[in-house]
């Protein structure tokens, strides 16, 4: 026998071997379980992304409210209208009696 | 129904038009696998990770060639990378192969000795096969797993007939060299 008849028997025993029947399901198992597992770590992002966006935002809130710096003189003046003061000679019955 | 409306239909999410796209491919791929492989369990799971990588990249198919081409092109270059992922591993399983095709199998027309001389003669046939270069041994499984013309085999390597037909030359001179001094008569 030449070389090349050993080969070409041996590819044909190679050829002659088939598939399993029900490979087309396991891919298709496959193809689901891969998409699955994508949607669960999707979900799994998108609840860390807004425990993250919300963690961001309370923290802005915190650092905008401590940067506030009031803009108003802390100085009382104090404003006393003579007038609108009540006597106090009334109270004072010593004066009036 | 033609692959174009298949390829549309499992694009629009129809598992079932995958699955009559695989039934009609599935042989063909896992032929290319087993000249890369020459394992049945490897060639499917080979065959496997062809039909997700198709499933997911069908999107980007531009039809610049035929499906076929493509799928064999996409198939091809998973089973390159799959044996240069597995080399170590390959050379045991193939010493498990010669123990378990000598003395696993009943071929009661085979004394025990010439059973072991088609073994070792197998095996040293897939290692002649499994040394050839890569574009060597695309071209040289596509044509004699896949039984494809040169101008198919063209087509699928992106190269002319005339390098094809220089491929398959040097391909068969690389394996009788080397297989020459051990089996040849």
């Amino acid at each position: 026998m030449r070389i090349d008849d050993y080969i070409d028997n041996f590819i044909k025993g190679e050829k002659q071997i088939r598939p399993n029947p029900f490979l087309s399901t396991r891919v298709v198992a496959e193809i689901e379980k891969r998409q699955q597992a994508k949607a669960e770590k999707t979900l799994r992002w998108q609840a860390v992304m807004v425990a993250i966006s919300i963690a961001a935002i309370s923290l802005l809130g915190i650092t905008i409210g401590n940067a506030y710096v009031d803009s108003v003189s802390q100085e009382i003046t104090m404003n006393i209208n003579d007038n609108e003061i009540e006597k106090l000679d009334y109270y004072l019955f010593e004066n009036n009696e | 129904m033609i692959d174009e409306q298949l390829i549309q239909e499992i694009i629009s999410g129809n598992t079932l038009a995958f699955k009559t796209l695989m039934e009609k491919y599935r042989e063909r791929v896992f032929h290319v696998a087993m000249g890369f492989v020459h394992l049945k369990e490897d060639a499917e799971d080979l065959t496997q990770e062809v039909f997700i990588k198709v499933y997911l990249s069908l999107s980007t198919f531009n039809h610049d060639s035929e499906f076929s081409t493509w799928l064999y092109r996409l198939t091809i270059n998973t089973c390159i990378n799959f044996v240069n992922r597995n080399r170590g591993k390959r050379f045991l399983q193939s010493i498990e192969d010669v123990w378990q095709s000598a003395f696993g199998q009943h071929d009661n027309e085979k004394t025990p000795l010439e059973k072991i001389e088609v073994s070792e003669r197998n095996l040293l046939i897939k290692k002649a096969i499994d040394s050839l270069p890569a574009k060597q041994r695309s071209a040289f499984v596509l044509s004699k797993y896949e039984d494809l013309s040169q101008k198919e085999v063209a087509a699928i390597m992106n190269i002319t007939e005339g390098a094809v037909e220089q491929l398959l030359q040097r391909a068969k001179n690389n394996l009788r060299k080397k297989l020459g001094p051990s089996i040849g008569n």
